[in-house]
């Protein structure tokens, strides 16, 4: 098994990494945070250029046919960079799911918006885990006329303030997971926009009442598209942890190498040095694991465990990587100013979404 | 210690439960559940300062003479207790639990006469300016400057991490007085008994919860009296030490350890786990939680020791000890708040955090403070020496080398 990147899939990478490097420099990031535009047109505009945004689709829909290892080979340097676009929501997520059901003409229509970075897409998926208010609970769909009708909410759904199509989930009748796609202003949905800690736009998304038409349901029974979309997004969620645990690492054995206390660099002194050794090796495991896994899924033989292990391992190391960053770094690494707590900001997250690390390590153990 | 309650302490226990029932006004209530670090709110805080000054219960750690409450331990325990149970802000330590004492067992009749009454009252507030950009772990290394001119010095240099500067209206801080010899000889213990001295400039630094607490601090030829100096010139260096362990020391850490518990439980009750039923019926989650609850019973079970008077406490990294592990539990802690709340802490809040806003929530409390909790809790391992630093300390208390 070759699991080096291929000339291709380099070049595409250095690409990115160039057009970052050059317009994404931190500083830049922090503008486009505070800003008042959820992320930068430019960029996306950039991204749409460099073929990014059709990357993952297959030809006959309009895309580049790119496999798992091509989308890693971008999301490491997205984020080594903290890059703000909606890539995972709007390109993995929504347009992931919309691809998988593409014979239906709403699908199709939405997903070649998507690709030309005419439209934005946000996957309303991961229901509230808060007990009490039914309205709160899981989304479901129940028949109505011709069509139906969606009851409840949806949390943190990254991208879906600026979106222009939701795709959500919910729980049939029948118990079934069925797939939607609709506009954000369909009578009954509300949403309660908030930017996340790593300063992404997201929204709770509440369906009160919602009726759709019969056209608006892409799927009727759609777990494995879901678990194999989600799939998909997770290993480029992982491979964005990857590229900022190892970022992160970078940084923080530089300055240990520069600050100096008592006389001497901190890297000599012996905690420090093995705290750093500590975090190469983390960070060693978190990269290994993600190119065997995504070996494992461009092959097509990557189960459900294994995306648990990648996505288990990716948020626990990374996290005590960027804890140790911070900790390294002393006073500041507990400001705003430096990257190093917004690296810990990003890894904290996508440890925290799609089942967080004890979860999917309970799906490991329970799987063997 | 006596660990049966007793009629009497029973007594002091309502007495105690009724003023904190009553007392708190509706924003210093807020400001308790809005806390989100060892810093609680300020305006809010101080105005609870104020209320419990005049109750005289402000200072139960000095001595009567100096306007301490006369309290025994167990008392005082109650006392910290009860407080924690409610959620209510904790006064802020500059002041009561670092400079005065130290002026108590250091100053000059004078001074503790000028300056003891404005930090019980919460009249004023100190910062502590010892770090600099170029001396953290090794503060030895320090190098804001004084000259004597006359009656004052003239400083020269800047400070950083100098926690709540913009709030506050005084300083202490550690001076260089002399390049000769050894760097720790050369330093002086300084009282700026103003801010607004020409010469200096504040710059707060904003926080990983974005926020700014800690901020930097700026002296280009700021004249200030030489009657401010704690000890003689050249020796601030032991009354820093002397200072230290009242910052690091013991002190009543459990009940807030304990107040935290609570809230994860409560954080668990309304959440489902993924695996079926309520979070806080979920085995695995109850055997995290148990392990939890099981350390914060060891630190209780130490501090209760120390107070007591016990040997266990005579040890001279005691305050290392204490500082570490009170410390690296409340890492945990805020972990397992964060990880409960789960995607609900992933919402940045910072309009609602400020207490008198009218912001509410998304989500409940615990959801508006469990991630800026974590964030900060990061740097309780790095403040007042870090942990690295403190474990050397422990180990050569061990060993000889
Ligand atoms: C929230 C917060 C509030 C603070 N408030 C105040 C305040 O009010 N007033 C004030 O004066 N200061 C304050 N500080 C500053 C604090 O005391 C310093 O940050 C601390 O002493 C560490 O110094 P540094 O930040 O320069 O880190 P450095 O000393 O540069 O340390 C960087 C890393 O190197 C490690 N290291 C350094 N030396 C050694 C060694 N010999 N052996 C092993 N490891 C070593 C450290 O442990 C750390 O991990 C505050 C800091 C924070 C984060």
């Amino acid at each position: 098994m070759d699991f080096s990147f291929t000339y291709e899939q380099s070049m595409l990478r250095e690409s990115v990494t160039r057009y970052l490097e050059k317009n994404y420099a931190f500083e830049t990031r922090q503008e486009i945070v505070r800003s008042a535009q959820p992320y930068s047109s430019d960029a996306w505009k950039t991204y749409h250029e460099l073929g990014l945004l059709a990357l993952p689709f297959p030809e006959e829909a309009g895309g580049l046919d790119g496999s798992i290892v091509d989308l890693i080979a971008i999301a490491e340097p997205f984020g080594a960079h903290l890059v703000v676009e909606p890539y995972v929501p709007s390109i993995m997520l929504a347009g992931g799911a919309l691809a998988a059901v593409r014979e239906q003409p709403l699908a199709q229509q939405w997903l070649e918006k998507i690709i030309e970075g005419e439209a934005i897409g946000a996957f309303a998926h991961e229901d509230s885990h808060r007990v009490g208010d039914a309205k709160q609970g899981p989304v479901r769909a129940t028949a109505s006329g011709d069509g139906h009708r969606l009851e409840g909410r949806k949390q943190l759904v990254l991208a879906a303030a600026e979106a222009d199509v939701l795709v959500v989930s919910a729980t049939a009748e029948n118990g079934a997971q069925a797939l939607f796609a609709l506009e954000p202003t369909t009578p009954g949905v509300s949403l309660t926009p908030f930017t996340t800690i790593d300063g992404r736009s997201a929204a709770h998304v509440d369906f009160d009442g919602v009726e759709v038409p019969a056209q608006a349901c892409l799927s009727a029974d759609a777990a494995e598209i879901i678990g194999s979309v989600v799939g998909q997004a997770l290993v480029v969620l992982a491979a964005e942890a990857v590229g900022a645990t190892g970022e992160v690492l970078r940084q923080t054995a530089e300055y240990a190498g520069t600050r100096h206390q008592f006389g001497v660099p901190i890297g000599s002194f012996q905690t420090v040095a093995h705290r750093l050794a500590d975090m190469k090796m983390d960070a060693t495991k978190a990269q290994a694991t993600l190119l065997y896994t995504a070996a494992l899924v461009e092959a097509g033989t990557a189960t459900p465990r294994d995306i648990s292990v990648l996505k288990a391992q990716v948020g626990r190391l990374g996290r005590k990587v960027a804890e140790a960053a911070v900790q390294t770094h002393g006073g500041i690494g507990m400001t705003d100013e430096l990257a190093i707590g917004h690296y810990l900001k990003r890894i904290v997250l996508i440890e925290t979404i799609f089942g967080d690390s004890d979860y999917h390590y309970r799906l490991v153990g329970a799987a063997n | 210690m006596d660990l049966e309650s007793g009629p009497e302490l029973e007594e002091f226990r309502r007495e105690v439960t009724e003023f904190l029932d009553s007392a708190p006004t509706d924003a210093i209530r807020e400001a308790g559940r809005k806390t989100t670090s060892a810093f609680s709110p300020f305006d809010e805080t101080i105005a609870w300062q104020r209320i419990l000054h005049e109750k005289g219960w402000v200072a139960p750690g000095w001595p009567v003479e100096y306007g301490g409450t006369g309290w025994s331990v167990e008392q005082r325990y109650v006392f910290a207790e009860e407080s924690a149970k409610r959620g209510l802000p904790p006064l802020l330590p500059n002041c009561l639990k670092m400079i005065g004492p130290l002026l108590i067992d250091l100053g000059t009749e004078e001074q503790k006469a000028k300056y003891l009454p404005g930090m019980l009252s919460g009249d004023d507030y100190w910062t502590q300016g010892y770090s600099e950009p170029g001396a953290g772990s090794d503060l030895a290394s320090l190098s804001c400057s004084a000259v004597a001119d006359g009656d004052d010095y003239i400083i020269n240099g800047s400070k950083i991490w100098t926690t709540l500067a913009h709030r506050a209206n005084r300083m202490f801080m550690l001076v260089r007085t002399s390049t000769e010899g050894k760097k720790q000889q050369g330093i002086t213990f300084l009282l700026l008994d103003r801010l607004d001295y020409p010469g200096i400039e504040i710059r707060p630094i904003i926080g990983l919860d974005g926020f700014p607490e800690q901020c930097e601090v700026f002296f280009d030829n700021a004249r200030v009296p030489q009657s401010g100096r704690v000890g003689e010139e050249n020796q601030g260096w032991a009354v820093a030490k002397h200072l230290l362990k009242h910052e690091r020391g013991g002190g009543t850490n459990s009940p807030w350890h304990e107040r935290f518990l609570g809230r994860i439980k409560d954080a668990a009750r309304v959440r489902t786990s993924p695996f079926g039923g309520v979070l806080a019926e979920d085995p695995v989650f109850c055997r995290e939680l148990g392990e939890l609850e099981a350390e914060v019973a060891s630190v209780t079970a130490l501090e209760r020791l120390a107070v007591s008077g016990h040997a266990i406490a005579d040890n001279p990294a005691f305050s290392s000890m204490t500082k570490t592990i009170n410390s690296e539990l409340t890492q945990r802690l805020t972990t397992v708040l964060a990880r409960v709340t789960g995607e609900d802490a992933l919402v940045l809040q910072r309009e609602a955090l400020e207490v008198g806003g009218g912001v509410d929530p998304i989500g409940d409390d615990i959801d508006l403070v469990a991630m800026p909790y974590y964030l900060n809790s990061r740097a309780t391992s790095i403040y007042a020496g870090t942990n690295e630093v403190q474990r050397d300390l422990i180990a050569r208390t061990l060993s000889s080398r």
